[in-house]
């Protein structure tokens, strides 16, 4: 399988008036054509800066922003912010912001919203990119005579399938998805799942899938990559990481979550994740791990790679321990 | 369940919230709560599952009296009190407490931990100055945030969102209550933090026999938690069960969608459909007139549409309410 985007040593720090937050340190991974990576962590672990740094959306207060995107063999990092705008970001990839569907403008017509990015980025008219709209919307299951209705008369399902056709109408190839279903009810998530698998079938779509939700983050996943504190801690493939995660905070992690079907103890891990302005020196997540041992605390652990492009940033594999 | 084992009766409760329409259209009425009936044993946890908008918050607050219900009847150790004059109220008020979704919203931000706790006490007269220092204590011992000398005197924003949610914990026990309502009291809080919380709270509901309700839209915590679950869709409960009963046999149309809509972490997930209803819940302004899930169901029949269907109990303490179990024993 080729590459749709390879990512290296993709840094974003933020100045803060406490000190430098290290919200994404060092992140490096493939994303292959028509694949889903979902990218797994709890609040605070830095996913959600990582998809603005991909698509380049920063805020103000960027203290560092440095590292590889490669994109067709172009590292689109160098690109001017102008060059960024006119030939990567909503052509090549585009985005599903998290609790999206309350973000629709409320005084304008959907249909005209979905046509929107046509408009911008590609100085489509208005007529033209109307009757793409129409046809975006007949492709994600909202009749198209809701084109002429304002956000208020769409259900919470129905808004979201609105920002998923207006994500898709430039035909980019890399969708990044930032908790796409967190604000809907478990039966409309599951149709929005649904959506979204047959349209990445259908159009060959690469998603970059961002959730805290380990069960949900199944349904689409076919790599999963684990963040803490900053850091991606490891990347596996699903028939492997669903079955037995590497690291030690996957692994806890996956122990505390409820399952249906299947009887487990659960378990929850003690402590709280460390702050970002001072990480510590060590491995970060160390100083919660059971099976940290003296090394952990001192030194970062470097990725093992323990096969071609599944790794786990952790000493016991590096020892032998594991 | 005997009569001398019932803590709460609830009869036929409504809780219907009124809205006015437009700047000239009259009042409408929203029907939240529109008819719930069940008991609870003291003791005894309850899991309420629902979505979005299925009432089941409004449910718990009804039940709390925090809202005086359009109809039915609310019976707490005996006592009728649907429709008691608040300031009538204050032995059920201390004899039940209530623990909310978003703990930063549930704290006033200028008083100290200390202070937030002793507020109920001195609100119901309970002990002296040095009694009361000592349940505080002794309150945030048992929801473990030790040492405590260094919680007390913190303020709500110096708190993480679980370590403030066991503050909140320890100000809904800490006038010994007999009942509970949770309401998605872990939904805010990330996983690896969620079961620690959950685990506490259902140490002390059994513990000190405390009875439960949690009210959730997440059913996959509820088996750890709860002897009973309720299944809540538009204002009724649709389904009520032992918890192990509900889980490995649901019996509604709509739990069995409900069910069939969770994932388990599970490589296969991503090779396949879910096969779950189109649709949304509705409005509960102009709810359908006969059963509410008919218009999304697959094997709704004239007769769905037409007639709300009455609670069947098919198996022992399994109600549900589905005209496909008519006749059922």
């Amino acid at each position: 399988m080729s590459t749709a985007l390879s990512v290296r040593n993709l840094r974003l720090y933020f100045s803060t008036r406490k000190g430098v937050v290290k919200a994404v340190d060092n992140a490096s991974f493939d994303l292959r054509k028509g694949e889903t990576l979902a990218i797994v962590g709890e609040s605070g672990c830095g996913k959600s800066s990582l998809a603005r740094a991909l698509i380049r959306l920063l805020p103000r207060n960027v203290h560092t922003y440095s590292g590889e995107v490669l994109l067709d063999g172009v590292d689109v990092m160098k690109l001017s912010e102008e060059m960024f705008r006119r030939s990567v970001r909503w052509r090549k990839i585009s985005m599903v912001f998290q609790g999206a569907q309350n973000s629709l403008n409320p005084v304008l017509k959907v249909g005209f919203q979905v046509a929107e990015p046509l408009m911008i980025h590609f100085g489509v008219s208005k007529e033209e990119a109307l009757a793409e709209a129409k046809r975006y919307l007949r492709l994600v299951g909202i009749h198209e005579s809701f084109a002429d209705r304002y956000p208020f008369e769409l259900s919470g399902g129905m808004k979201q399938r609105a920002v998923i056709a207006m994500a898709l109408i430039t035909h980019p190839e890399i969708v990044i998805l930032d908790e796409p279903t967190s604000a809907l009810d478990v039966i409309t998530q599951a149709n929005i799942i649904n959506l979204l698998k047959r349209l990445q079938s259908e159009m060959g779509l690469s998603y970059i899938f961002i959730t805290h939700d380990i069960a949900l983050t199944s349904e689409l996943a076919d790599r999963v990559a684990v963040m803490y504190a900053g850091e991606i801690v490891e990347i596996s493939d699903a028939e492997e990481f669903y079955r037995r995660p590497r690291h030690p905070y996957a692994e806890k992690l996956m122990a505390s979550v409820p399952t249906l079907r299947t009887d487990k103890k659960l378990e929850f891990i003690p402590g709280t994740p460390p702050s970002l302005i001072n990480p510590p020196p060590g491995c970060r997540f160390a100083p919660r791990c059971p099976y940290a041992f003296e090394r952990c605390l001192r030194e970062s652990p470097p990725p093992y790679e323990y096969k071609t492009g599944s790794f786990v940033r952790c000493w016991l594999y590096h020892e032998g321990k594991r | 369940m005997g009569e001398d084992k019932v803590l709460l009766r609830v009869e036929n409760l409504k809780m219907w919230h009124a809205m006015r329409r437009g700047l000239f259209g009259g009042v409408v009425y929203v029907r939240a709560v529109d008819g719930v009936t069940f008991s609870l044993a003291p003791g005894e946890a309850v899991s309420v599952v629902g979505e979005s908008g299925s009432g089941k918050t409004t449910l718990g607050k009804t039940i709390l009296r925090l809202h005086e219900p359009t109809d039915g009847k609310l019976i707490f150790k005996g006592r009728d009190i649907t429709h008691t004059p608040e300031k009538e109220l204050m032995w059920f008020k201390r004899e039940t407490g209530l623990v909310q979704q978003d703990p930063y919203g549930a704290m006033p931000s200028f008083m100290t931990i200390y202070r937030i706790l002793e507020e109920p006490l001195i609100i119901h007269k309970v002990g002296t100055k040095e009694e009361r220092s000592e349940m505080i204590f002794k309150a945030l011992e048992e929801v473990r945030l030790t040492p405590v000398e260094d919680f007390a005197f913190k303020y709500p924003h110096m708190l993480s969102g679980g370590q403030l949610q066991r503050v909140a914990i320890a100000r809904a026990l800490i006038l010994k209550p007999s009942l509970v309502v949770a309401d998605e009291p872990v939904s805010m809080l990330d996983a690896s933090v969620r079961v620690e919380i959950l685990t506490l709270m259902r140490e002390l509901q059994e513990k000190r026999g405390i009875s439960f309700i949690y009210i959730t839209h997440d059913l996959s915590t509820t088996r750890y938690f709860s002897e009973w679950i309720f299944i809540m869709y538009a204002g009724h409960i649709v389904e009520r069960a032992r918890t192990k009963a509900l889980l490995q046999n649901p019996l509604h149309p709509y739990t069995r969608a409900l069910l069939a809509a969770i994932p388990d972490p599970d490589p296969e997930n991503r090779k396949r459909f879910r096969e779950v209803p189109p649709g949304e819940p509705p409005s509960l302004v102009n709810p359908p007139p006969g059963c509410r899930f008919a218009p999304r169901c697959p094997y709704a029949t004239e007769r769905c549409r037409r007639e709300e269907p009455p609670e069947f109990e098919v198996e022992p303490d399994h109600f549900v309410k589905c005209w496909l179990y008519v006749g059922a024993r």
